[in-house]
């Protein structure tokens, strides 16, 4: 029996049509063997939606500046950068198959993702089963690089130091006068490894300056929990001058609603890593005034390559970056190109030799300088930032690159 | 322990158990009558979050005042689903298969027509009470709250007054004791599942427009507070309205009280609600309700 393509094409259009899609073939083709694939597993959906959102916006805009400028630097060879895009929907069990996805069935160079700490430690199981880097530029726990795998890398510093770093601000803020020595600590913080974290980072510093503050309450909650006002009572309860909570971005719009609700006050609140967020301004209003958090890079930082990325930013997305997200992301590709270009070659063992030793000079994080420690996580200072009246954030912390006084004790 | 620590938290314990009452209250006159458990009852009450949070958006109009028009509006849609597909369902004496993965997956669709329009992003509704609250010393009552609780339990008094008055709510009373005789005395079923139906949708919705206003919502919100539901009628007495008051009373104690008691967290709190509910079926089957009724007849 004669094919439809017999019957109804003409033999002429019929060797066009061959000639057409060989063409076509071999020109995708030509285009594969020059581009890398990065998979990039991000939740742009569900709780976590919007931060990912935002770092997925950070490395979308390193990419093009890179593609921009001709690409990745292979040996002389010029290799255009695609992504790859995983919306996880904030699930763990969907993080954990996509990124399985990424690196074997489609075959990713890369993976950048793992927002947040929960996703990450899910996602981190991969990388070494397909001896495929993976860096994290949204989960900081260091639980996550304790594991001795070896083709894992973050972007974050260890939450650890957000503690410590909360800690030693509150600290100075008592050298100064601005409060009494002495005063009784409550913390409230997620029942992940980032909570635990946090609460380490705080009691160490804590037992190294005897003297200058007490823990009287600290307990854990659940993830996503809708209701905190048991928790708030207990808070209440143990009569505490500073409350210390480490929760994710809709946990701390919800606890500080019912904080403020519950008529509550503290001279000094913070969220941890949360506090100058949109979202949070725009459900609360005024309520999130002097809340100060401990954050991995503000858009206040004095360096040049922060002003341009924020005028690249405000370009690609037109509006300007919220808190520190984008741009953890947009260093971590930044990073993973410098290393490509180190390795001088696709390999995916190589490229990970490569971000064991390479350095982003330029980078935008506090110090200046991003690489990653023996664990595969970076090590860098944190900066604090307040939310201060008239819908300001200011730097606070380190003195030497606050753009504003803390204002402590909260009015 | 101060006067404080004793009364936050039974100030906290009774605002809530208004709200647990509201968002259970339809999900028992369902059951009660046509022996259906609502899975969509949290659908429902984020359709009603929604709803609230739309008028709220576009019209500047208090929540207070769209809990209101939420009940004739989520009445009808009641009314509407109930005879597209609820009426299709065999009757029963007991829940049924059919009848809960029906319910089932109604939610999910609504879940995925709610992300297609709203998408996933968390939303709420910050009007200029929200955040304060009436101080009485060193007590502070949320003026949000005290607003809701008084809604829920005026909401549960009317429900209660219609129940024992109208005609209706005597021939949902008598079905609910005996369907086959309702019938027989004339009433009609199919016509009171109906209007219950409705009936329990319109409070579902009323529920989700009071929670709306305490937190956050999404396409999935309404989960916890289906899990609570169910703790709440299994521990008031499945078919009984005034159990529903006594179990929502119940749970929001033991809920509260229970964190205060040193070395329990609060992140045990989930575990403790449905450790609840378990006791209860294993202990009290009938639920409360039931044992005060078997008592009064007894003595």
């Amino acid at each position: 029996m004669r094919s439809l393509l017999h019957v109804w094409i003409p033999r002429w259009m019929r060797f066009n049509l061959t000639l057409a899609a060989c063409l076509c073939g071999a020109a995708l083709y030509a285009a594969a063997q020059n581009t890398i694939s990065i998979g990039v597993v991000l939740p742009t959906s569900g709780r976590e939606g919007k931060p990912g959102q935002y770092q997925k916006e950070g490395i979308e805009l390193a990419i093009k500046k890179i593609n921009d400028a001709g690409g990745v630097n292979v040996k002389g060879k010029k290799y255009q950068l695609k992504e790859v895009f995983y919306d996880d929907g904030s699930d763990s069990a969907k993080s954990v198959a996509l990124t399985e996805r990424a690196m074997s069935s489609d075959k990713v160079t890369a993976v950048i993702g793992g927002y947040s700490t929960a996703l990450g430690e899910a996602e981190a199981v991969m990388p070494d089963r397909y001896q495929t880097p993976w860096i994290t530029c949204g989960a900081g726990a260091t639980s996550i690089f304790a594991h001795g795998y070896q083709y894992v890398f973050g972007t974050l510093s260890p939450v650890s130091v957000i503690g410590s770093t909360t800690a030693e601000f509150l600290g100075g803020l008592v050298d100064q006068g601005k409060l009494k020595k002495g005063l009784k600590i409550a913390m409230a913080v997620e029942n992940t490894d980032h909570g635990i974290d946090y609460v380490n980072g705080i009691q160490q510093w804590i037992g190294k300056h005897p003297g200058y503050f007490t823990v009287v309450f600290n307990e854990k909650f659940e993830l996503g929990s809708t209701d905190f006002s048991g928790l708030l009572q207990k808070v209440k309860s143990s009569r505490a001058d500073i409350f210390l909570s480490d929760a994710h971005l809709q946990d701390y719009i919800v606890m500080h609603r019912q904080y403020l609700q519950s008529g509550m006050h503290h001279q000094m609140i913070s969220y941890g890593a949360r506090g100058p967020e949109a979202d949070a301004r725009k459900a609360l209003g005024d309520g999130v005034n002097y809340i100060f958090s401990g954050i991995w890079w503000s858009s206040k930082l004095p360096y040049p390559q922060v002003k341009q990325f924020l005028a690249d930013y405000k370009q690609f997305t037109g509006r300007d970056p919220d808190s520190w997200y984008a741009a953890t992301a947009y260093d971590a590709l930044r990073i993973l190109a410098a290393a490509i270009t180190q390795a001088g070659t696709t390999d995916k063992t190589k490229i990970r030799d490569a971000l064991r030793k390479v350095s982003l000079t330029d980078s935008l994080l506090p110090g200046g300088v991003l690489k990653f420690e023996s664990n595969g996580q970076a090590g860098y200072p944190f900066v604090i930032v307040q939310n201060q009246p008239g819908g300001k954030v200011e730097l606070v912390y380190p003195k030497s690159a606050a753009t504003a006084a803390p204002i402590a004790p909260v009015p | 322990m101060t006067l404080q620590d004793l009364l936050d938290p039974l100030i906290a314990a009774l605002l809530l158990a208004g709200v647990y009452a509201a968002m259970s209250a339809g999900m028992t006159i369902v059951y009660g009558v046509m022996k259906i458990v609502n899975l969509a009852h949290a659908g429902v009450m984020m359709l009603g979050a929604y709803f609230a949070y739309e008028l709220f958006e576009r019209f500047h109009l208090d929540p207070l005042i769209s809990a209101v028009l939420a009940l004739p509006v989520f009445f009808a849609f009641g009314m509407a689903v109930h005879w597209l597909l609820v009426r299709w369902l065999p009757r029963s004496d007991q829940p049924t298969l059919a009848s809960l993965l029906l319910m089932f997956g109604f939610w999910l669709v609504l879940q995925n027509v709610a992300s297609l329009i709203w998408k996933n992003e968390d939303r709420s509704i910050n009007t200029s009470y929200t955040l304060e609250s009436w101080r009485f010393g060193d007590i502070a009552i949320s003026k949000v709250r005290l607003a809701v609780f008084i809604a829920a339990v005026l909401s549960i008094v009317i429900l209660q007054i219609g129940l024992r008055r109208s005609w209706f709510g005597k021939s949902i009373r008598a079905v609910i004791q005996n369907p086959y005789a309702a019938q027989i005395v004339g009433v009609d079923y199919d016509r009171t599942a109906r209007l219950t139906f409705g009936l329990g949708t319109a409070f579902s919705g009323f529920a989700g427009v009071l929670l709306s206003m305490l937190y956050s919502f999404s396409p999935d919100f309404g989960r916890p507070f289906l899990l609570r539901s169910f703790v709440i009628i299994v521990l008031g007495g499945l078919e009984s309205f005034s159990g529903v008051a006594l179990g929502a009373v119940v749970l929001a104690m033991v809920e509260t009280w229970s964190i205060q008691i040193p070395g329990v967290e609060a992140s045990y709190q989930p575990a403790i609600s449905y450790g609840l509910l378990v006791v209860v079926l294993l202990v009290l089957p009938k639920g409360i309700a039931g044992l005060l009724e078997r008592r009064w007849r007894t003595g």
